[in-house]
């Protein structure tokens, strides 16, 4: 069985899976976690609202996302003229859709609770405005952290939005959660668990990875 | 630091400060029942708060001649050494290590220099953020119930360190404090506020034992001391 799992389908799927789940988490934290900082920092009117709204999506069924993102992107939609339905980038498109609201939260809630503090410290030790965004950032860097690895794991388990825009295509848009759903309709339980098992894996390398990778620069920052 | 018409409103508070004065490399003392407004006097005139109206006028200090420390500091999720160069370092300054030896042994901290700063205790926290504050040699310093969380060994060692200090490095210091007996040995003139306003001022001498407000002859009498 291992080998059939192992074959060179499999191995496109994982890394299909790890490309999808890896680039949605980057672009969604490269604007995620700015507007969290920047919806602590800026008071407007509306921004409760803004926030409302932000805490309903990060709660909302990856499901209605996949099929905005339809909607947008299918041949009669606005973007349909792009061609992206069932395409890696679709499924990129639904999961930054997914995943921005979630860091975008988890950054402002973390920001709420310290970052007026950390300004007021910041000012009183007489950092300028760039160091001030620096340090900001550097003492909410575990929580930061902690915004990025959630989104990272939601965009790794999702199968409902990327079902939907990518349409688990084989050798095209299927991915390791698709192909686990796909094969637990066929019956294949045994190929589904293992499966599932490698996926928890990736996830668990990837989490140990970044966690040693953050304390080395710990220890390498306390080396003054 | 010259002070004229101070306004902050809240919903249920606003502070009216019409006058306040310091002079050069003196030691004022702030003294009131809690919110009486202190501390949001102090983060006004720090420069962390913006007021609705009036003026501060700082006589040529910048931004980075002035600083305040606060009564719960915050710490860098660093190490107490990197707390401790912090303020040097944003201003481009290269550490000296004679200079942090200094501040690391008047601190009690030299065992703990590589330690987590904020696994500290309160009192070693306040401490820390005492040094670091002093470490770049600002020209006003705002102290917010700075001596509130050490023991009495402590607090003593440090007022005698800031009075010696203010003969070869002096700065003017705005001390918030509860315990009268920092502010009858540390300051030089003293600001009683009540409800948002500055009541009284004078001496130290006159202000603790021949006050002049009523509501000042009862905050002292809270405070254990009997007045004249």
């Amino acid at each position: 069985m291992l080998e059939t799992l192992l074959d060179g389908e499999i191995i496109g799927i994982i890394t299909l899976t790890l490309r999808m789940t890896l680039l949605s988490t980057f672009i969604a934290s490269a604007i995620g976690i700015p507007a969290g900082l920047m919806l602590e920092r800026v008071d407007f009117a509306g921004k409760n609202l803004v926030v409302s709204v932000n805490r309903t999506l990060m709660a909302s069924p990856p499901v209605v996302i996949g099929l905005v993102v339809y909607l947008l992107l299918m041949r009669r939609g606005p973007l349909g003229f792009m061609g992206l339905l069932f395409t890696f980038e679709a499924m990129v498109i639904a999961q930054v859709l997914l995943l921005i609201p979630i860091i975008c939260g988890m950054v402002y809630t973390a920001a709420g609770r310290n970052a007026g503090r950390i300004r007021s410290f910041a000012v009183t030790m007489g950092a300028n405005r760039l160091q001030t965004q620096f340090l900001l950032v550097r003492e909410l860097s575990n929580e930061i952290y902690f915004a990025v690895i959630t989104g990272f794991g939601r965009a790794m388990s999702e199968v409902g939005a990327i079902m939907i825009v990518g349409g688990n295509i084989r050798f095209h848009t299927r991915t390791m959660t698709t192909t686990i759903s796909l094969l637990r309709n066929q019956g294949e339980i045994d190929q589904a668990i293992f499966l599932g098992a490698v996926l928890m894996l990736i996830a668990l390398f990837v989490t140990l990875t970044t966690d040693f990778l953050r304390r080395r620069e710990q220890r390498t920052d306390e080396n003054f | 630091m010259k002070i004229s018409n101070l306004r902050k409103s809240f919903d249920n508070f606003s502070l009216n400060i019409d006058r306040m004065e310091t002079a050069q490399n003196r030691i004022y003392g702030v003294v009131g029942s809690n919110g009486c407004g202190k501390t949001t006097a102090m983060k006004l005139m720090a420069g962390l708060m913006k007021p609705d109206g009036g003026s501060i006028n700082y006589d040529g200090l910048g931004p980075r001649d002035i600083t305040m420390i606060f009564r719960k500091p915050y710490l860098l999720h660093d190490s107490v050494i990197r707390n401790l160069i912090y303020p040097l370092l944003v201003r481009g300054i290269k550490p000296d290590e004679q200079l942090l030896e200094h501040y690391l042994e008047i601190s009690g901290l030299g065992e703990y220099r590589r330690q987590y700063a904020p696994g500290l205790s309160g009192g070693q926290q306040q401490k820390l953020s005492l040094v670091r504050a002093m470490i770049f040699s600002p020209k006003l310093i705002f102290a917010d119930e700075a001596f509130s969380n050490m023991d009495i060994e402590s607090v003593a060692f440090f007022e005698n360190y800031i009075l010696d200090r203010q003969k070869h490095n002096p700065a003017t210091w705005v001390i918030v404090s509860h315990q009268l007996s920092n502010i009858r040995r540390l300051c030089d003139y003293v600001y009683f506020m009540y409800n948002g306003r500055v009541e009284a001022e004078g001496s130290t001498e006159d202000m603790l034992y021949r006050p002049g407000s009523d509501n000042l002859k009862r905050y002292l009498q809270f405070e254990g001391i009997e007045t004249g």
